[in-house]
């Protein structure tokens, strides 16, 4: 479970960013004291348009970067306080696939299940479980950076779920895929669901959010301006589409 | 520590598979010293070849002087010189100046006066300064000449060659060969540490931390139940162990180098002794602290940059700075004292150069040590905020 409650993030602004953002603004505020709850078994999609704040909600659930005031309980631990035990329980993808290019698959995998302490009984039982569900097996020896980008997803998502996390964070983890490679992101979330695992993604694209999520939140411009389950959000459509509904919420805020 | 370990292991493995890497930190100082040292010798030796061979010609006015006659007439037995006569002194000058012939020569309107009067017979020598071992050539010639004619005036003189020498030095060098070998070769060997142990850590330093930003995967990493300083230990281990093997892997270059060319035994022996373990083992306790220093230096600037080549781009000319000083090894006389022991980089320059001559002082060695350590703490705590400085290491 991810509970998150007046959530803010500040950042200061030196004179050279001033001038690189074009603002006369010392301080830029992109997280604005928002709230929300993603339950167990249950796919929670955090929307909104570019800058909206999606990606700084999810580095600070995912401990990368410290909120400046509020707090993000995960698991029952505070995401601050307890940043360490917090990464145990998180698995966390981005688009990018971020592999290490030089490193097999077999060898990518294992130095992220060192990382986390899987034990080895468990680390050649958790990989094969996904080699055999992801097909990986052929290009198990292979480097990373020699395999086609929807082999380096596979390896990615295998990197992420390694060490069986509780919390799956998504950050727009479709964006530049092709179809093929973006089917298997879409598997990985259902089946983070059927596990029980609390899950989080952040996306623009409603086709994406309607074909998984549960419950949502929209923000724009750091600020919260729709909460409720998916099931809500459709029965209080006031636009044709679920496309044109983000853009009305977004443009009525 | 297991994380460091693994972080280390990783980045070992990532880093040897680097064939980019590989080629500067270990072909390059491997094979820059034989390479260098075997086209400066084998061109040397064959121009000096060619040189040698070559038949000089020297044009030559002489005013009808018996002398003159008699010298030329000597010096053209010699059938590496062809001396060709000229009746004016200004087609001899235009001719030099022109490189048609390689030297003019005329002697004095007086010259076979001035030579009786027991005086100095001069003759004028027209040259380019640019061609100066054709000059040499020449002057062993004439230099021959000049002592036949020395001793001939002695000779009616009734006394021997030395009534010419009134003091004549007996030279007893007390400093042993290692010692002058240390004074002017010495500064050479730091100078080659230091500016391969800095390559050797710029690569890596720039590649696991700029390097990882652009790839995307310090975010992977960051996410992961590891602390930052053991993400910065585990890469900086790889960066100091990278330089350090990069300043070695040029030491046995440069040995191998050495045993290529044609040095005399009893100079190859003293070089063997110089590279004594006391040597390399002190070498390598002041390295260490020093590739931290250059580590901790190089961390924050690829931390702080968006992109690999943003870092190269601000690295580069940073090793202009740090490897200036260490050419203070090459200026005589500046040797390890109270003060310069306190300079880094020049500190290990001079203790370096001090150990090769055999005339170490193990108290201002330790001092470079001590202040070698100071430097890396602060330069590794300077990193230490660096990389947890969210704003740097998510820069994009």
């Amino acid at each position: 479970m991810i509970k998150v409650t007046d959530l803010y993030k500040e950042y200061q602004l030196n004179k050279k960013q001033q001038k690189e953002f074009n603002t006369t603004e010392t301080t830029v505020v992109p997280v604005n004291k928002i709230s929300f709850e993603c339950q167990p078994g249950r796919i929670f999609s955090l929307l909104g348009p570019n800058g909206a704040g999606k990606t700084t909600t999810l580095r600070m659930i995912s401990t990368m970067i410290k909120p400046s005031s509020g707090s993000i309980n995960v698991c029952g631990l505070d995401a601050v306080e307890q940043e360490g035990e917090v990464r145990k329980k998180i698995g966390f993808l981005t688009g990018s696939t971020g592999l290490y290019e030089r490193l097999t698959t077999d060898e990518m995998i294992k130095y992220f299940a060192d990382l986390n302490d899987v034990p080895a009984e468990k680390f050649e039982e958790r990989k094969n479980y996904y080699y055999d569900l992801l097909d990986m097996h052929d290009f198990a020896k292979k480097r990373t950076g020699q395999l086609s980008t929807g082999m380096r997803q596979k390896v990615s998502i295998v990197r992420t779920m390694i060490h069986d996390p509780e919390v799956v964070v998504f950050d727009e983890p479709t964006s530049g895929l092709d179809v093929i490679s973006a089917e298997n992101i879409i598997k990985l979330i259902r089946n983070c669901k059927e596990q029980g695992k609390t899950v989080i993604f952040s996306s623009h694209i409603m086709t994406e959010v309607d074909l998984l999520c549960d419950d949502l939140a929209i923000i724009n411009k750091g600020n919260l301006v729709y909460k409720g389950s998916m099931d809500e959000f459709r029965s209080q459509m006031q636009a044709e589409t679920l496309t044109a509904e983000f853009i009305r919420i977004v443009n009525q805020a | 520590m297991n994380k460091i370990i693994t972080i280390a292991k990783k980045e070992f493995l990532d880093t040897f598979r680097d064939k980019r890497t590989l080629v500067r930190m270990v072909m390059i100082p491997l094979l820059a010293f034989p390479l260098i040292l075997y086209v400066i010798t084998t061109l040397q030796s064959a121009l000096s070849e060619k040189e040698a061979a070559k038949v000089l010609e020297i044009g030559y006015v002489n005013w009808e002087n018996e002398l003159g006659d008699e010298l030329i007439s000597n010096m053209s037995k010699d059938t590496l010189y062809d001396f060709i006569e000229y009746s004016d002194t200004a087609s001899l000058r235009l001719d030099v100046e022109s490189d048609t012939i390689n030297l003019g020569l005329f002697f004095d309107e007086y010259f076979d006066q001035s030579y009786k009067a027991d005086t100095a017979a001069h003759y004028h020598l027209y040259m380019r300064a640019a061609d100066y071992e054709e000059k040499e050539r020449f002057d062993i010639l004439i230099q021959a000449e000049s002592s036949r004619l020395l001793n001939e005036r002695l000779a009616t003189v009734d006394k021997g060659p030395e009534f010419s020498t009134p003091l004549k030095e007996r030279l007893d060098n007390r400093s042993n060969q290692q010692e002058v070998i240390g004074k002017y070769a010495g500064g050479i060997l730091p100078y080659i540490f230091i500016a391969f142990l800095f390559m050797g850590c710029m690569l890596p330093a720039i590649d696991l931390f700029a390097g990882e930003k652009e790839r995307g995967t310090i975010e992977t990493l960051l996410t992961s139940p590891v602390n930052r300083l053991q993400i910065l230990l585990g890469k900086m281990v790889v960066i100091v162990a990278m330089g350090l093997i990069s300043a070695i892997v040029a030491l046995v270059g440069l040995y191998a180098a050495i045993q290529l060319m044609d040095i005399p035994a009893e100079i190859m022996s003293i070089v063997n002794d110089i590279l004594s373990l006391q040597l390399i083992t002190t070498l390598l306790l002041l390295l260490l602290p020093l590739a931290i220093f250059f580590a901790g230096v190089m961390i924050p600037v690829s931390v702080y940059a968006r992109s690999f080549k943003e870092a190269q781009s601000i690295l580069t000319p940073l090793n202009i700075v740090m490897v200036l000083p260490a050419m203070v090894g090459f200026i005589p006389g500046i040797e390890l004292t109270f003060t310069t022991a306190f300079i880094p980089i020049v500190n290990v320059v001079l203790a370096t150069k001090s150990i090769v001559a055999g005339t170490p002082d193990f108290l201002l060695i330790a001092i470079t040590f001590f202040t070698l350590v100071a430097l890396s703490a602060v330069a590794v705590a300077i990193s230490i905020k660096q990389f947890g400085s969210e704003s740097n290491v998510l820069r994009r």
